[in-house]
């Protein structure tokens, strides 16, 4: 009876969290001028509509670039950060890990605005830079807590073996060091894709008219136009964010890449 | 270094491997952790740095296989100077407590790493890894994972590891430390015969005195960042030359009293009115100085009448391999253990304990 109860509840949870996609992705396909749910018709007359508007293309480039521009340097920051800390003692070393492990409690709100006023103190125009420095204050953390964990799971002494056998220190880094926190690595970076390509709370302050990630472009575009356009965007980057997790799956195993790999490091 | 001498059939090992420490010393956090620590092995010598955690043990091991910098001293391998050698040019191989092998890597990809340092060409590779793998028993394991694998094959693997790259000097750190019991005797009686076969120096850092008693050649018991002893174990055992040594390698009776002088065998000195006679560990004391004698319990006889200290029987235990007996002697409380077939004394019977002046110690107290 319990078990049942727990089917119930669970299936209950799982519908939540899928129903918003579903209706998203059904709407898009109306026939009807407006958003609507269950969709009249079938068409796909709003995915064409989407790249008939330069403006959105732009726009997913940018955010695109942005994002994996954010995942490249997130790992690589987050790498030399983790290590940092893992290895060094070093003046500040305490304040960095705090300020790191804090940062997740700082709302994205707050975020932007002081960004708004930082950049425009120190005279940075908006651009996709400032852009990507804003989404690397939200994603570099979680790396450097993902390679962090990693590191821990790493015996020092595999390292230590790996010098004596004559490994020089690069080649120490390249084969053991490095393998331990691939995970961690390809993790953080995925993390930090998802996290720029879907913010749109700390872009909304950094963005100029010209310069729009795509979350802002539908943001503004609702706000004058509630037509199915939104809803066949929200369906590509659906499709979009879904086909990143099967690629990932299928060279990593996403479980893996967030901590579901306690028997692989043991 | 990347030409493969093949191994040497077994009983004509070359012995190889003459490590020199010269008044090496390192200090970690402010303190000083080894404290101008000397030493030379013969070439293929099991040597064993036996002390409590804390003593240096562990860091004169890392400084000999470069991990850890000397602060001063001299550190030679066969004459070379390499004291400040990095690890990867010194030609160690290592072993440590917790395996330490690469968890992404089959136990092929392990053991051949070192041979991919050196270069050395895939099929030979293959050759070398296979023969050292069949060698300390792994083989059919060579495609599993580590964590496939039990903490013994674990071991194992990582002995392999080391060995295959024909190492100068094999370093164990306290490597058979996270083995259950049964296991750990029966792994380092298989390190010890294939140390023997391949004459590789070995040193092994251990806080078990029984196992450093079983698996040495000699001995170097540290405390506090030096070496109080150094020695063959039966030596170790039978004369312990430091208070330090004779407490921390089993039980043993300590008895105080003035040496007296040299004696027809060994050297004379007066416990609690009574001439007893021990050999002395180094210098032999002056006439009249303080000394204490080392005498373990296995060596002391108990019988009626004779030379030596005299007492009553206070208990006798039977402890299965040997008999407890504890005397109140004029010298204090002395333990015998007594072979199990000897013929037990009474509790209350007058006795006289006595032993071999070679197998016990004496000391400048």
């Amino acid at each position: 009876m319990t078990r049942l109860l727990g089917r119930v509840f669970a299936a209950l949870v799982g519908l939540f969290l899928v129903a918003p996609v579903l209706v998203t992705v059904a709407s898009s396909l109306t026939t009807t001028r407006y958003v609507t749910f269950p969709p009249q018709g079938i068409t796909l007359h709003w995915y064409a509509e989407v790249f008939r508007k330069e403006e959105f293309l732009s726009s997913f480039a940018l955010s695109a670039g942005v994002a994996l521009a954010a995942a490249a340097v997130s790992a690589v920051v987050g790498l030399a950060c983790g290590l940092a800390i893992h290895r060094h003692r070093f003046p500040g070393r305490g304040a960095l890990e705090a300020v790191l492990s804090g940062a997740f409690a700082v709302p994205t709100i707050v975020l932007g605005i002081g960004l708004l006023q930082w950049f425009a103190q120190m005279g940075l125009a908006s651009s996709a830079f400032t852009l990507l420095l804003a989404h690397l204050v939200l994603t570099v953390p979680y790396t450097v807590r993902l390679v962090l964990a990693g590191l821990a799971g790493l015996d020092r002494s595999a390292e230590k073996a790996a010098a004596g056998l004559g490994a020089a220190p690069f080649l120490v880094f390249w084969h053991v060091t490095l393998p331990a926190v691939r995970g961690p690595l390809i993790g953080g970076a995925f993390f930090a894709f998802i996290t720029s390509f879907d913010d749109l709370t700390v872009a909304l302050f950094v963005v100029t008219t010209d310069l729009q990630t795509l979350p802002v472009r539908i943001f503004n575009y609702m706000q004058y136009d509630y037509d199915p356009t939104v809803t066949a965007i929200g369906t590509l980057m659906v499709l979009f964010a879904a086909v990143a997790v099967v690629v990932i799956e299928r060279f990593v195993g996403v479980a893996r890449l967030f901590g579901a790999d306690a028997e692989q490091h043991r | 270094m990347s030409t493969s001498t093949t191994e040497a059939p077994a009983g004509t090992a070359v012995r190889r491997g003459r490590l020199r420490l010269d008044g090496v010393r390192k200090s970690l956090g402010g303190k000083e952790v080894v404290s101008a620590v000397d030493l030379e092995t013969e070439p293929g010598e099991f040597l064993t740095l036996l002390g409590p955690s804390g003593c240096g043990k562990t860091t004169t091991l890392n400084m000999v296989a470069g991990h850890l910098t000397a602060d001063g001293g001299v550190i030679e391998v066969d004459g070379r100077d390499i004291t400040g050698t990095p690890p990867h040019r010194r030609s160690m191989g290592m072993v440590f407590q917790s395996y330490a092998l690469f968890p992404h890597m089959t136990i092929a990809d392990n053991v051949a790493f070192g041979l991919r340092m050196r270069k050395v060409a895939a099929a030979e590779r293959r050759r070398q890894v296979d023969e050292v793998i069949e060698m300390v028993g792994l083989g059919g394991m060579a495609g599993r994972h580590p964590r496939q694998l039990s903490g013994g094959q674990q071991q194992r693997a990582a002995l392999a590891r080391a060995l295959v790259i024909q190492p100068d000097l094999l370093l164990l750190d306290e490597p058979f430390s996270n083995l259950d019991a049964q296991l750990r005797v029966r792994l380092r009686e298989e390190v010890v015969a294939l140390q023997r076969r391949i004459g590789t120096t070995t040193i092994l850092v251990t806080h078990d005195q029984e196992e450093a008693l079983a698996v040495s050649d000699r001995i170097a018991v540290m405390a506090d960042g030096v070496i109080h002893q150094l020695d063959r174990p039966s030596e170790i055992y039978l004369r312990p030359g430091t208070d330090f040594v004779a407490q921390f390698i089993g039980e043993v009776n300590a008895l105080d009293g003035t040496a007296a002088g040299p004696a027809a065998d060994g050297y004379a000195c007066r416990v609690a009115g009574v001439t007893v006679a021990a050999t002395p560990v180094g210098e032999p004391p002056a006439e009249g100085a303080d000394v204490r004698v080392y005498v373990r319990p296995e060596v002391v006889r108990v019988g009626a009448g004779g030379n030596g200290l005299t007492g009553s029987v206070r208990e006798t235990r039977f402890l299965g391999s040997r008999i407890r007996c504890v005397v109140t002697t004029q010298a204090g409380t002395v333990t015998a253990a007594l072979p199990f077939d000897a013929e037990v004394p009474e509790v209350g019977a007058e006795v006289t304990c006595a032993w071999r002046p070679s197998d016990a110690s004496l000391t400048a107290r």
